[in-house]
């Protein structure tokens, strides 16, 4: 027959027959070439043969030949083996052959569909990999809308952005997103047009959470067509919270904002100082000139008065003229230290405090300075005693470390009074320590480095008065001879100061010099 | 003035009328003659038209007109009035400071004390003195 010759041919289908029972019949070259036997190797057996042992053992051939005799036919999509044992998807059709009322055997069609079935699995995964990728994305909300708006699907960072579970959101309109007042202006709609026009949209803007908070959003609308026809499925939107970023940025422009203020004010309190100073340096200034008329005319009064015999009636009132001329040279040398103190401590700021350095003896100048001050200890009642072993000698400006002795001496007779006061000067190695101790009131530890400030004082101007300079200059021109100057006290039992200077200051004088 | 005085003179330049005047007052009562300026330009106009010059001259920096720096090197740049030695007298802090590299015989800082003007002022005076009384000689 030549139907059954040109059946034999066919290659791309295994078609051949099975007597009721399920044996084979006939083998055609499709059959070989799917299954993988001759004709002699499988006519004559069982087509069960073909089946993977689960489908045996689940009796799926018989199930197939039952379903097959009761309905004519049956198909089935399942796995099948080949001779060598391997596995093919077959696409499976038996039809039953009746004679004489009879079901006398089965027609079947078998087709191999493994290549079909595979690229069919790997789409398969791929979308899955892909939507459980897209699902599982939590910084993003990642959704689909249809071409008029209505929402298709969501993801979990939707949820987490927007507030809303996949089901009660899903087939409700986007504009459930946007405020009232933005929704009024119709501009969900007008994304979706530009989206559809030039295939995407993209804003900063505020959103709304199922909650009705507010929060702002980055938004891209990508519009999505059917890649066969052209035509637009929908829109693929994603959704990015930017909350935290907007307010990192707030945060960022109210700290600068907060930081150009702070210079503005720390360039103001700079200009207020400058200014200060200035003011100090031109107010000594100017105030030298008249102090030094006055000086010479009381300084010229007094020798003319020297001059005049202290005889005869007069000479009681000449002599409490030449006292009261004392005292008012007594005066203007106290004016004049103010003075120069003043403008040591603008000279100070300037940078320009000079050094004259010299051989000094610091046990001649402790000794001059504590004669000098011994009136002034008297009066206010302390004792005034100096411990000195050797000539301490170095090389120093004598005149300004007279100045921080006597800076020193004056402020513990300030704040020692009544209570013995030490001065000792030592000789350590390379280094020559002069120290003075009170028994006064003591400073405060919070106050003891500010002390050495400019204009810092560690008592309250309504008790004790001063310019609160001696300490800043003295600091000042230790420090230019590479010296140091400390301070340790207890409140109520008194101060200690302790000066320490290299025996040579040369290397720091150039160093002071040149630095202005 | 200047043209009537026969002996040696100090020249006191300072554009604070009180100052200058107390200054000349202590030197007259010293037994100094003194001839005041009240700025350097003064003081120049006086010194081109004297017959003498003085044998110090006590110059203030800070003054209208002409200050006492220029003063001091338009009498350098005199080879007439060169000679004369300078003595500064300043209320700056730091007057080496404020000098800089302007070549002066002296300086005093304000406020000025009586003794070291007239030690300076005598000293000059005298110098002066013997240094005529060789080229009269």
């Amino acid at each position: 027959m030549q139907g059954v010759a040109v059946l034999h041919e066919v290659r791309d289908y295994a078609i051949y027959m099975l007597d009721p029972q399920g044996v084979v019949l006939t083998w055609n070259n499709g059959a070989r070439a799917i299954k993988g036997y001759l004709a002699e190797e499988i006519v004559g057996q069982s087509f069960s043969r073909f089946f993977t042992a689960e489908d045996l053992a689940a009796g799926r051939p018989e199930r197939l030949l039952h379903s097959a005799r009761e309905q004519g036919r049956v198909e089935d999509q399942a796995w099948r083996l080949r001779k060598d044992g391997t596995r093919f998807w077959a696409d499976v059709v038996i039809t039953a052959l009746h004679e004489n009322g009879q079901v006398s055997g089965f027609l079947k069609v078998t087709r191999d569909l493994t290549e079909r079935r595979v690229a069919e699995e790997m789409l398969r995964q791929s979308e899955e990999r892909a939507r459980l990728l897209i699902e599982s994305v939590k910084d993003y909300a990642i959704f689909m809308l249809d071409p008029r708006g209505y929402i298709l699907s969501w993801n979990a960072g939707a949820q987490r952005i927007k507030g809303y579970a996949a089901a009660e959101i899903i087939g409700q309109h986007f504009s459930i997103f946007y405020p009232l007042e933005v929704r009024r202006l119709e501009h969900p709609d007008r994304e979706l047009r530009i989206a559809r026009e030039t295939g995407r949209y993209e804003e900063e803007g505020i959103r709304l959470r199922k909650s009705g908070e507010r929060f702002w959003a980055n938004v891209v609308i990508t519009a999505v067509y059917e890649p066969s026809n052209g035509e637009l499925r929908g829109f693929a939107k994603v959704t990015r919270d930017l909350t935290e970023r907007r307010a990192a940025e707030e945060a960022m422009r109210l700290a600068s904002e907060a930081i150009s203020i702070e210079r503005l004010r720390a360039d103001e309190a700079r200009n207020a100082l400058k200014a200060r100073d200035e003011f100090i340096s031109v107010a000594a200034h100017e105030l030298r000139t008249p102090l030094s008329a006055l000086l010479l005319k009381v300084e010229s009064a007094r020798a003319l008065l020297a001059k005049v015999p202290l005889s005869g009636d007069g000479a009681g009132a000449l002599s409490k003229l030449s006292d009261r001329l004392n005292g008012a040279l007594g005066q203007i040398g106290r004016l004049t230290g103010l003075i120069h103190r003043l403008l040591d401590a603008s000279a100070i700021v300037r940078n320009s405090l000079a050094l004259r350095v010299d051989a000094v003896s610091m046990r001649d100048l402790a000794q001059r300075a504590v004669a000098d001050y011994q009136d002034a200890a008297e009066t206010a009642g302390c004792v005034l005693t100096l411990k000195v072993q050797s000539s301490a000698d170095g090389y120093w400006d004598e005149l300004r470390l007279e100045q921080v002795i006597a800076n020193l001496l004056s402020n513990a007779i300030k704040y020692g009074a009544g209570k013995p006061i030490e001065v000792r000067v030592e000789e350590v190695a390379d280094t020559v320590r002069l120290v003075v101790i009170d028994h006064g009131i003591g400073i405060d530890a919070s106050d003891t480095d500010r002390i050495f400030g400019r204009f810092e004082r560690a008592v309250s101007l309504e008790n004790y008065g001063g310019l609160g300079l001696g300490l800043y200059i003295s600091q000042s021109i230790v420090d230019a001879h590479g010296g140091s100057i400390r301070v340790s006290s207890t409140p109520q039992q008194g101060s200690t100061f302790t000066v320490e200077l290299p025996r040579s200051s040369a290397p720091y004088t150039s160093t002071v010099e040149s630095s202005r | 003035m200047i043209q009537s005085l026969c002996g040696a003179f100090v020249m006191v330049i300072d554009d604070d009328d009180d100052l200058r005047e107390t200054i000349m007052e202590v030197l007259q009562d010293n037994a100094h003659r003194v001839v005041g300026a009240c700025n350097g330009q003064e003081a120049l106009d006086l010194l081109h038209g004297a017959k003498r010059l003085p044998c110090v001259i006590l110059l203030d920096l800070m003054m209208p007109v002409m200050n006492g720096r220029q003063f001091r090197v338009a009498l350098m740049n005199d080879p007439e009035l060169s000679d004369i030695p300078v003595v500064i007298l300043s209320a700056h802090a730091n007057i080496d400071e404020v000098l800089d590299d302007l070549s002066v015989d002296a300086k005093l800082s304000k406020p000025v004390e009586i003794a070291p003007l007239l030690a300076l002022v005598n000293q000059h005076c005298s110098e002066a003195e013997a240094k005529e009384q060789a080229l009269t000689l």
